[in-house]
């Protein structure tokens, strides 16, 4: 089941909560909608949902318009984020709500509901209320209860923000993998760039109600739209860049008003205005030796920074100040003060519009 | 210090302590103990014990009042029962401004006397009274309906008077009711009356039966409003107590009904609030 | 459908009281309906019949007696549950708020044929007493949550500083319950003012509340003068309870 969003639009009063989104999710593709809180996802998730119903646009789910339809026949199912398991059913109730809402016969919601607590592993404790399940078992009473049902899409809303770092981890591959095995087209909000990272096929980056960039999470990562999708998904050099000027079949511009940097060739030469090049950190050489990159400068170390398996390194180029991730192992002999070189790949380097 | 530290909480509830223990346990145990003595025309004989006032109660006269306010008590929760949903349901998706004014109606019969209510009642619902004269204006009825000085008039009267006390606690299980609960319902394929029967009902059913034995008990012993639209001839407990006590001046039997009608609602109390207690337990969810 | 029903039950709540207040301004003597001119004749009626005149005056006075005293009361009362959480707390509070669950005839009952015994019958002094004790519920209720609203820290603060605990109490945590207090008195001034049952039960031909005397009134006959006295009873009540409520009053004295 694909699920295609045109043109989606939803305003609460003056707010416009989603501003104009469109996007594509291929059937089987486990797809995240991340971004800060505000920036629209949970919102726009409701609306794919039928909680709310849109403003403008168009929601297609497998070519059906469903833009109209009440929440009850879009046939999807949603794991909201403190789960809204029903308190006064027990975890078969539960499970079986949906299927008693289909008017399954009898026997039929017996064979579903457990194969379904199956997946999860939750069999033994069809009996129990809500109130007496730990965080993570409600999780997945909560994932069961929507996959009993068959549907044609997937929801989830920060379905891992409740549970403790252990859980999160064991949780994101536990879900991943039953999406895998069973094929259903899922969308998944969250915060959290980890859980976008080792959980999708592919992201759409939100901010402000509006999707900054769509792609795989290498691409989000090594190619960022912008700015604020670059810092969004990790922490990021920053440098004023003018001048930028072709020379010689490759790119140059000026960094923060006096260094010569060479330029990815993606860099666009032609656009006008404030420019910004970003550098990641791991990205950063730092030696007290010859560094062979095609950017290098003299430096001085400020600090060295231990952070167990990597260490930071905080270098100034002048008045520049740039910060280095690199394996600890690297920085044995780096002190505070020493004067060392730093550098970097051009191909490293992503050129941006400023602000 | 610690001895003045322990002296001081109690200096400081001590005097509503006494206005208390004075001006309502004090009076309580004297109807308790007039009860068992019997009546003489020449005053209460404090030097006799007896249950007879008690026994007297069990005549079937007063059986039939006894049945009538249970009749009318029953009939007045029952209808409020019926309209709280809808009333509650309306008034939680109200804004929060439009939600307090709502709530102030609903409130406000309860702070404005009930000998004013009642004569509102006796206007509305007498023979040429508003509602009849209304009626006839439009053609509906030809002849006036019969609408006070019986038990009817007096169901209709009372049934603002203590709805809030059903109102109040269910709005309020509506409104802590987590949204997510009727949109996961929702998206699993539950219609919106079905969201409503399967989902918010069976919730918040502790505190509307919780709400409704309150407003039972309330029904039980009100006074005014049963003077003026049942009338003489359909006495209620209270009416039957005044009878009783300012114009029989029989103050044993009038101890008597007083520490019954007492024990009649406590029980109610006790065994409400039991019921609602195991209604939540039974649901998993906190009462 | 949901609206039908809302209409129909507004309708009912406030239409006692509306038609109280649009009969009263009938010209005629009798009820003719519908009221189409407004008179305040019987208005001017009602202010000169005596009875009505010093029922009010009884009203009034025995309110602000029994809601000074019972604020005064449950303030202390609370302070001491409040700040020394003594053992037994649950207990006195329990205690506090068990009028509530003795109704208004019995407690009527009661007070009569007590107030007789003591000789006290038809005196202000026991009729203050029983009003006192029936809204004390609401004013502790009302002045515990006031009293946790003010930090303890500030006594302590002001303690640390040389202050003793009733000095503390009265130039500290006074003031800062002001709003608190003021909504407390005005409740029970309400609540005492609108009392019917209990008084009819304890006072006789003496002692007449305004409802009371409205009761009496409308048991020989119903005309205009009694709708004039009891429209304005109902916006004295008005105005309370609109006072109440701009100080944020009402919610907090009828939550759980």
């Amino acid at each position: 089941m694909s699920l295609e969003l045109v043109g989606v639009a939803k305003s609460f009063g003056t707010v416009r909560a989603v501003d104009g989104v469109s996007l594509r999710v291929a059937s089987g593709e486990f797809f995240t909608l991340l971004g800060p809180s505000g920036c629209g996802k949970t919102t726009l998730l409701r609306l794919i949902a039928g909680i709310h119903p849109a403003t403008e646009g168009r929601v297609l789910l497998n070519g059906r318009d469903i833009t109209h339809a009440p929440m009850h026949t879009r046939n999807l199912a949603m794991v909201f984020q403190n789960y809204a398991l029903f308190p006064h059913l027990n975890v078969f109730d539960n499970v079986a709500f949906g299927l008693r809402s289909r008017r399954v016969p009898r026997d039929e919601i017996r064979t579903r509901v457990r194969e379904a607590l199956a997946l999860v592993k939750l069999e033994a404790l069809a009996e129990r209320l809500p109130a007496q399940l730990s965080g993570g078992q409600q999780q997945r009473v909560a994932v069961a209860r929507a996959l009993v049902v068959r549907p044609d899409l997937l929801l989830f809303d920060e379905p891992l923000s409740n549970l403790d770092a252990r859980l999160r981890d064991e949780m994101r591959f536990e879900i991943r993998d039953l999406q895998r095995r069973i094929g259903i087209t899922t969308v998944l909000v969250t915060h959290d760039i980890e859980e976008a990272f080792t959980m999708s096929d592919r992201m759409a980056v939100m901010q402000g109600g509006k999707i900054l960039q769509i792609g795989r999470a290498d691409e989000i990562y090594r190619s960022p739209a912008n700015r604020f999708v670059a810092n969004f998904v990790g922490p990021i050099n920053e440098l004023a860049l003018s001048g930028v000027e072709t020379v010689g079949g490759r790119r140059r511009g000026k960094a923060a008003g006096e260094l010569s940097v060479w330029l990815s060739d993606a860099a666009d030469a032609s656009r006008p205005g404030e420019r910004s090049l970003i550098l990641r950190p791991e990205s950063l050489r730092v030696s007290a030796g010859d560094i062979g990159t095609e950017n290098r400068f003299p430096a001085e170390i400020e600090d060295v920074i231990y952070l167990g398996a990597s260490s930071e390194c905080r270098v100034k180029i002048g008045a520049l100040r740039l910060f280095a991730i690199m394996p600890t192992p690297l920085t044995a002999g780096l002190n505070s003060g020493q004067r060392v070189n730093v550098g970097w790949d051009a191909r490293d380097g992503v050129v941006v519009d400023a602000g | 210090m610690l001895a003045r530290r322990i002296g001081a909480p109690a200096l400081f509830v001590a005097p509503l302590v006494l206005v208390m223990v004075v001006g309502f346990v004090w009076p309580l145990v004297g109807v308790l103990v007039n009860s068992l003595h019997p009546n003489t025309p020449q005053g209460i004989d404090a030097g006799h014990w007896t249950v007879g006032n008690y026994a007297r109660l069990a005549d079937p006269f007063y059986g039939e009042i006894l049945l009538r306010t249970l009749r009318i008590s029953v009939a007045v929760t029952a209808i409020t029962g019926m309209l709280a949903y809808p009333v509650a349901l309306f008034a939680s998706r109200l804004s929060a401004r439009a939600q307090s004014l709502f709530l102030l109606a609903y409130i406000s019969p309860w702070l404005i006397n009930t000998v004013v209510k009642a004569l509102g009642w006796t206007l509305l619902l007498r023979t040429n009274g508003m509602v009849n004269t209304l009626l006839r204006g439009l053609d509906v009825i030809a002849a006036p309906l019969k609408l006070m000085l019986n038990e009817t008039g007096v169901i209709i009267a009372l049934i603002p008077g203590h709805f809030m006390f059903v109102l109040l606690p269910l709005w309020v299980a509506l409104s802590g009711l987590d949204p997510a609960l009727s949109w996961a319902a929702g998206t699993l394929g539950a219609r919106p009356s079905a969201v409503f029967w399967r989902v918010v009902f069976p919730i918040t059913l502790p505190a509307f039966v919780a709400g409704l034995v309150i407003n039972f008990i309330m029904n039980m012993t009100v006074f005014a409003i049963p003077v003026f639209l049942g009338g003489a001839r359909n006495m209620v407990a209270s009416m039957l107590a005044y009878q009783i006590n300012l114009v029989q001046l029989d103050w044993p039997l009038g101890g008597a009904l007083a520490v019954a009608l007492l024990a009649f609602t406590l029980t109610l109390v006790w065994a409400g609030q039991r019921g609602a207690a195991l209604l939540a337990a039974g649901k998993g969810l906190q009462p | 459908m949901i609206l039908a029903v809302n209409v129909i039950m507004l309708i009912v709540v406030l239409a006692p009281v509306v038609v109280v207040i649009w009969m009263s301004f009938t010209p005629s003597a009798t009820f003719i309906l519908p009221v189409t001119d407004f008179s305040l004749r019987w208005y001017r009626e009602a202010f000169s019949y005596p009875g009505f005149v010093d029922a009010f005056g009884l009203s009034f006075e025995l309110a602000a007696l029994a809601a000074v005293i019972t604020v005064a009361l449950s303030f202390l009362a609370a302070y001491g549950l409040v700040r020394y959480r003594p053992a037994g707390g649950e207990a006195l509070k329990a205690f506090f708020t068990a009028p509530l669950l003795v109704s208004a005839v019995v407690f009527g009952i009661a007070m009569l044929q007590f107030v007789n015994r003591l000789g006290l019958y038809n005196q202000l002094g026991g009729l203050v007493l029983a009003h006192v004790v029936l809204v004390v519920p609401f004013a502790i209720r009302s002045l515990e949550v006031t009293l946790r609203a003010v930090p303890e820290e500030l006594e302590w603060a002001a303690m640390i500083l040389g202050r003793s605990r009733v000095g503390t109490l009265l130039r500290v945590t006074l003031p800062l319950c002001a709003r608190g207090l003021i909504t407390a008195f005005l409740f029970c001034f309400l609540l005492s003012f609108s009392e019917v049952t209990t008084t009819i039960f304890m006072t006789g031909p003496g002692l007449q509340t305004l409802p009371v005397r409205i009761y009496n009134y409308m048991s020989d006959r119903i005309d205009p003068t009694v709708a004039a006295v009891s429209a304005l009873v109902v916006m004295v009540s008005l105005a309370l309870v609109a006072a109440l409520n701009l100080l944020g009053g009402l919610r907090r004295l009828t939550s759980q």
